[in-house]
């Protein structure tokens, strides 16, 4: 039904302006930075940086990139996105598909069991005790195995397969196939929309976690690139280090002492540890959705 | 006999269950990775919470420390530093409240009128964006917008003219609660409205013909139509949330200090006297009230809205 009223006339053009003004405040400071990353960084000091640079440059991914760590955490995060990912998925659609089972004799019990942490967590103190206790300091699979169980993701999974037709699984099941079967070869191609979906979470998740590494990690072997760029953003020293290498290697030493300041560095990690979301995104927007969608159904 | 009829019933009945389970213990050990993390990762934790109760002594481990009973919990409120860091928690956490709750809601409903269906989507795309990137690098970008010579100071003096001094904004600890909302919202209201908009979809559009045919206009079909129908979602999210009062963003609170600005919450000084200084006793005794404090509210809230509104998380 469509209001033609004078007011609701100019709530709609209020409401068109209001958008545009948050598509602004929500793009604009990632473009700023992407041009500052790529301007030249004494340029920068000049201010009036705005959508993109004055005088395009490199040199800031080129000094970033010449900070071996940087490199060596990138790897360790990639290692921990696919590792963590794999694990966390296949644990939870496991789990799922046990739950989904209309006879399952002790379901309430299971159940109570997953969701009592939901609501009742001991806390950073004990579990870094523990962890010790375990040798998962320092190690990392400190990364991968606490990051499996998610009862949450379990819960989406199962309240996503019971919208599928059970015909399908009780046939199989008149005809023989056991619960491996029926999960491989009829459940697991049936769930592949919420398990893409899923999968995206706990990428993403693994991918930008870094308290993690704060909390239980200090051997710089196993630090993962979200947390060196919390060091490069919070402690002044790890930016000069990094710029100390830059120069180490040579880079532009000819006519002026720095090829990159603090600012334009951060900038250039900034862009770094990020764009791999940003690429992704608009293609698997749609996946990211759809778990909030199924989520906000109650089961 | 009804005890007799009653035995004769659930005896099979058992037996039967007893049958599944061992005909279909596969189903079991399908649950057991995520049991065992679950045990190991969720409750383990907890049997340390003995930890706060003790005079932790690293040599000796959780269990082999002296008793020291209430001592660590009485050091909790003789310690400035964490009343004050509580009394922040709850500063920061009922204005992100306050502020972070209803604009999702305003933004779905305000999202929702928009016609052009192009360019919701795009807003969309847009504004779901930030939730993706980490705390850490949302407060990079931040550090950047502030800087010396970033937009925010451009843009400063092409208001005030040149002769304006530029402005050290996250060095000065006015501007600090301020900016973890401004943060928090941009991270979270496009997202956060998502659940929304998915609640405002399923209401029957017949609702709103019947309204107009009544003479409701615009406004008051939003309130007693949409509001109405966004309720009982609106109600649990509130409830999830009011449980989490006495918690607050690590990541955007660690992130965003600087030597300027030390600003204390209760996970910031569990880690600083846990993990920095390794008194363990009182930081998990913190940590201990902190949980139980976070368990009651969710449990009253859930209390009073099913008093209220009817709908609760369980």
């Amino acid at each position: 039904m469509k209001y033609r009223t004078r007011a609701y006339r100019a709530f709609t053009a209020l409401n068109v302006g209001f958008m545009f003004l948050v598509v602004v405040i929500m793009a604009f400071p990632y473009v700023n930075v992407l041009a500052k990353s790529l301007n030249e960084s004494k340029d920068t000091l000049l201010g009036g940086i705005t959508l993109w640079p004055r005088k395009p440059t490199l040199e800031n991914y080129q000094a970033l990139l010449a900070d071996k760590q940087l490199l060596a955490s990138a790897v360790v995060s990639v290692q921990r996105v696919l590792l963590g990912t794999v694990t966390s998925v296949a644990t939870q659609f496991l789990a799922a598909y046990a739950l989904a089972q209309k006879r399952l004799v002790g379901k309430t019990g299971i159940l109570i069991f997953f969701m009592i942490p939901m609501y009742f967590s001991a806390g950073l103190i004990p579990q870094y005790i523990l962890y010790s206790q375990l040798s998962l300091t320092n190690s990392f699979w400190v990364y991968i195995l606490p990051g499996i169980f998610s009862f949450f993701n379990i819960v989406i999974i199962r309240t996503y397969m019971h919208t599928l037709p059970e015909s399908l699984s009780e046939s199989a099941k008149l005809d023989g196939a056991n619960h491996p079967r029926i999960l491989l070869n009829i459940t697991l191609p049936m769930s592949l929309p919420i398990l893409a979906t899923i999968t995206l979470w706990q990428a993403v998740g693994h991918w930008n976690d870094w308290t993690t590494t704060l909390y239980f990690v200090t051997r710089p072997r196993l630090f993962t690139l979200q947390y060196v760029l919390m060091q490069i953003i919070t402690e002044a020293d790890r930016v000069r280090q990094t710029i100390q290498y830059a120069l180490q290697e040579g880079l532009d030493l000819s006519d002026q002492a720095a090829t990159t300041t603090p600012e334009a560095l951060r900038a250039a990690q900034v862009v770094f540890t990020t764009l791999p979301i940003i690429l992704v995104y608009p293609f698997l927007q749609k996946y990211f959705i759809k778990g909030v969608m199924i989520g906000a159904i109650k089961d | 006999m009804t005890g007799g009829v009653v035995r004769k019933i659930t005896k099979p009945a058992l037996r039967d269950n007893l049958v599944w389970a061992r005909r279909n213990y596969g189903i079991y050990v399908m649950l057991l990775p995520a049991g065992a993390a679950c045990f190991v990762f969720s409750y383990l934790p907890m049997a340390g919470l003995v930890v706060a109760f003790k005079d932790y002594n690293l040599f000796k481990g959780p269990f082999g420390s002296p008793w020291n009973g209430m001592a660590n919990i009485q050091r909790i409120f003789t310690m400035p530093g964490i009343v004050q860091s509580i009394w922040n928690t709850l500063r920061v956490s009922v204005l992100t409240l306050l502020v972070g709750f209803p604009a999702p809601i305003i933004f779905a409903l305000m999202l929702n009128e928009l016609d052009i269906r192009w360019y919701k989507r795009v807003v969309q795309t847009i504004s779901y964006m930030p939730y993706f990137l980490s705390w850490i690098s949302v407060i990079g970008i931040v550090m950047n917008l502030y800087s010396v010579y970033g937009p925010i100071n451009d843009l400063r003096l092409l208001l005030l003219g040149p002769d304006a001094k530029r402005v050290l904004f996250l060095s000065n600890p006015a501007f600090f609660i301020p900016n973890v909302l401004i943060l928090t919202v941009w991270k979270g209201l496009g997202w956060d409205s998502i659940i929304y908009i998915a609640a405002i979809t399923s209401i029957d559009p017949q609702l709103y013909e019947a309204a107009a045919m009544d003479g409701a206009g615009k406004l008051r079909q939003t309130w007693h139509i949409t509001l109405t129908g966004i309720l009982p979602t609106t109600m649990i999210l509130l409830i999830l949330r009011l449980g989490g009062l006495f918690g607050s963003n690590f990541e955007l609170i660690y992130g965003l200090r600087n030597p300027f600005v030390n600003f204390e919450v209760i996970s910031t000084i569990v880690f600083k006297m846990g993990i920095q200084q390794a008194d363990f006793g009182l930081a998990s005794a913190v940590g201990f009230m902190q949980g139980l404090v976070a368990l009651a509210l969710t449990f009253g809230s859930n209390k009073l809205s099913k008093m209220v509104s009817g709908a609760g998380v369980w």
